[in-house]
């Protein structure tokens, strides 16, 4: 999936984008330093770093919270210019909406855009099921753990039909437990939907595990320091789940991202 | 399954113990509460009826409750010709403290509407609040009593000036607490739902107005408390009928103990109106406090 052959242009499009600003102290920060990054429709592209690396820059560029002061970003051929239902969000802290239950959280976005109530109500439960969480529409979220919190927040984009599912380290506060449990779940669930994720990560091990490919990005100035594919042996390495952590290519791989990191 | 089952029934357990040790403190609490009233009658009627003060400037319990029981109903003032007064100043008790309310109800939905509305547009353009703040904060450091006279010159004595006293003792509160709930909206839930497609009426109606409305009744709560000190003010003139206006002017008859049934029938309304409305909230959103 990851080597589609260059049939159709990429989904996501970042030319020369940088950003800077300036701190109070009048210093200039070079938080991105140009950066160009081409997401084919489908792939799960994992990006770790440091903080201050840039990051979450590069996630707010993309989601349209920020716009960057240099170069151009484009979505599905159209200039990004603010946020939009083609590029949902999944934040690392929990943030449904508790005036609604589970089930209208899920069904927001569809309601937003006019998607009528019977569908509406399908599609929200049936993405209440795909995360796991197909007994618990009718709770409110704070009746829930944060690691069922996140798999709503989850299904709550993917219900939207978003183009682009951008998750910034949606599992970074959970416990390792329940980590790996999502990080299961969520991999099974793109590989499913066929989706095009930007996944967020200082976890290296985590980066691995979900990426089709792993982008390692160096701070000040941001920059991708590593562009590497994970290949493991036949693609459906990642469909061995728990098993893919102790394969050797696994390890290695592993080791390879964290020494760039180092650098 | 069955560990989450048994999960299940031990933290039931745990929340009905929890409910059991609380409802024996509101317990403990209540009868601290009524002990204390008692004794606080009983030291008005014993100071009463020893007569340590004179009854005209306290009157003893029995004289309040007969004068708020010969309020609510009819008398035959003269046995000759039969003539019957019904109340004081021709309306029953309740039909005053009725009148008050209704005064409040007007007032004060009037300034909800308006500060809710002008508590958005201060919060959500920054040059309005920058316009707007400090004659907001002048008019809410004003007593109304300061300026009811003017008031009286500029819309006549009637139930207008009353209606405008108790709009502009409400409206502060309000556009204060609106303007501190809509700021206190969290950026990424504003920002999730824009990733969802929605635009500024979808957020407002979405996002901010409900994540507001806690901070919106708790202004509306202020404000109903002000509209209530603020009644007597505004019934002080062409007051009958209105709960405050009858206490100000049996007051001035020397009707003490009619007085003080109104300064009791005052604040015990108050304490419930206040309590009704914290309710109401409370189930408006459930959610407050729990995130």
């Amino acid at each position: 999936m990851s080597a589609t052959p260059a049939a159709a242009e990429p989904l996501v499009s970042l030319e020369g984008i940088s950003q800077r600003y300036i701190t109070d102290g009048g210093e200039v920060v070079h938080a991105l330093a140009e950066t160009d990054l081409d997401i084919p429709r489908g792939q799960f592209v994992c990006v770790v770093g440091p903080s201050g690396c840039g990051k979450t820059t590069l996630l707010k560029v993309i989601a349209g919270f920020l716009t960057p002061t240099g170069g151009s970003a484009r979505c599905a051929g159209e200039p990004i210019t603010g946020p939009g239902a083609g590029r949902g969000v999944v934040f690392q802290q929990p943030n449904l909406y508790p005036w609604f239950s589970v089930r209208e959280n899920v069904a927001l976005g569809m309601r937003i855009r006019g998607i009528s109530k019977k569908e509406r109500a399908e599609r929200a439960q049936e993405h209440l099921e795909l995360v796991g969480l197909g007994d618990f529409g009718d709770k409110r979220p704070y009746e829930l753990s944060g690691g069922m919190q996140q798999r709503a927040q989850i299904a709550r984009v993917l219900a939207n039909d978003s183009e682009v599912v951008l998750m910034d380290e949606p599992f970074g506060a959970l416990d390792a437990i329940t980590r790996a449990r999502l990080q299961a779940d969520l991999l099974a669930l793109q590989r499913a939907q066929n989706r095009t994720v930007l996944f967020i990560t200082h976890d290296v091990d985590e980066a691995v595990f979900l990426g089709d490919r792993v982008l390692v990005m160096s701070a000040r100035p941001g920059r991708i320091v590593l562009d590497q594919e994970i290949t493991l042996s036949a693609h459906a390495g990642k469909q061995l789940g728990e098993e893919m952590r102790r394969m050797p290519e696994f390890i290695e791989l592993r080791e390879r991202i964290a020494g760039a990191i180092e650098h | 399954m069955s560990t989450t089952a048994s999960a299940a029934d031990a933290s039931a357990e745990v929340a009905t113990r929890a409910r059991r040790s609380r409802s024996r403190r509101t317990l403990r609490t209540r009868a601290l509460q009524a002990a204390v009233l008692l004794l606080v009658i009983l030291l008005w009627w014993a100071v009463a009826a020893l007569r340590l003060i004179d009854p005209l400037y306290l009157p003893g319990p029995g004289a309040v409750l007969s004068a708020f029981v010969d309020a609510n109903r009819c008398l035959v003032v003269d046995e000759a010709s039969g003539r019957t007064v019904c109340g004081v100043q021709n309306y029953y008790l309740w039909e005053h403290l009725v009148a008050s309310l209704q005064r409040i109800g007007l007032g004060v939905a009037l300034a909800v509407v308006a500060g809710v509305v002008l508590g958005f547009l201060m919060s959500m353009w920054e040059p309005v609040n920058t316009a707007l703040a400090p004659y907001l904060n002048f008019l809410r450091a004003l007593p109304p009593l300061g300026y009811i006279g003017l008031i009286i010159v500029w819309v006549g004595i009637g139930d207008t000036s009353k209606y405008l006293l108790l709009f502009l003792a409400a409206f502060p509160p309000i556009v204060i607490a609106t303007i501190d709930g809509v700021r206190g909206v969290r950026e990424d839930q504003v920002l999730a739902a824009r990733s969802m497609g929605a635009g500024p009426v979808d957020v407002a109606r979405y996002v901010v107005l409900p994540a507001a409305a806690a901070s919106i009744l708790s202004g509306v709560r202020l404000s109903v408390g002000f509209a209530w000190t603020t009644v007597v003010a505004a019934e002080l003139n062409n007051g009958i009928p209105g709960i405050g206006g009858l206490a100000y002017i049996s007051g001035t008859q020397l009707n003490t103990p009619l007085t003080i049934a109104c300064i009791i029938v005052i604040g015990l309304v108050a304490v419930a109106l206040d309590g009704c409305i914290r309710l109401v909230g409370d189930r408006l959103t459930p959610w407050h406090g729990k995130v």
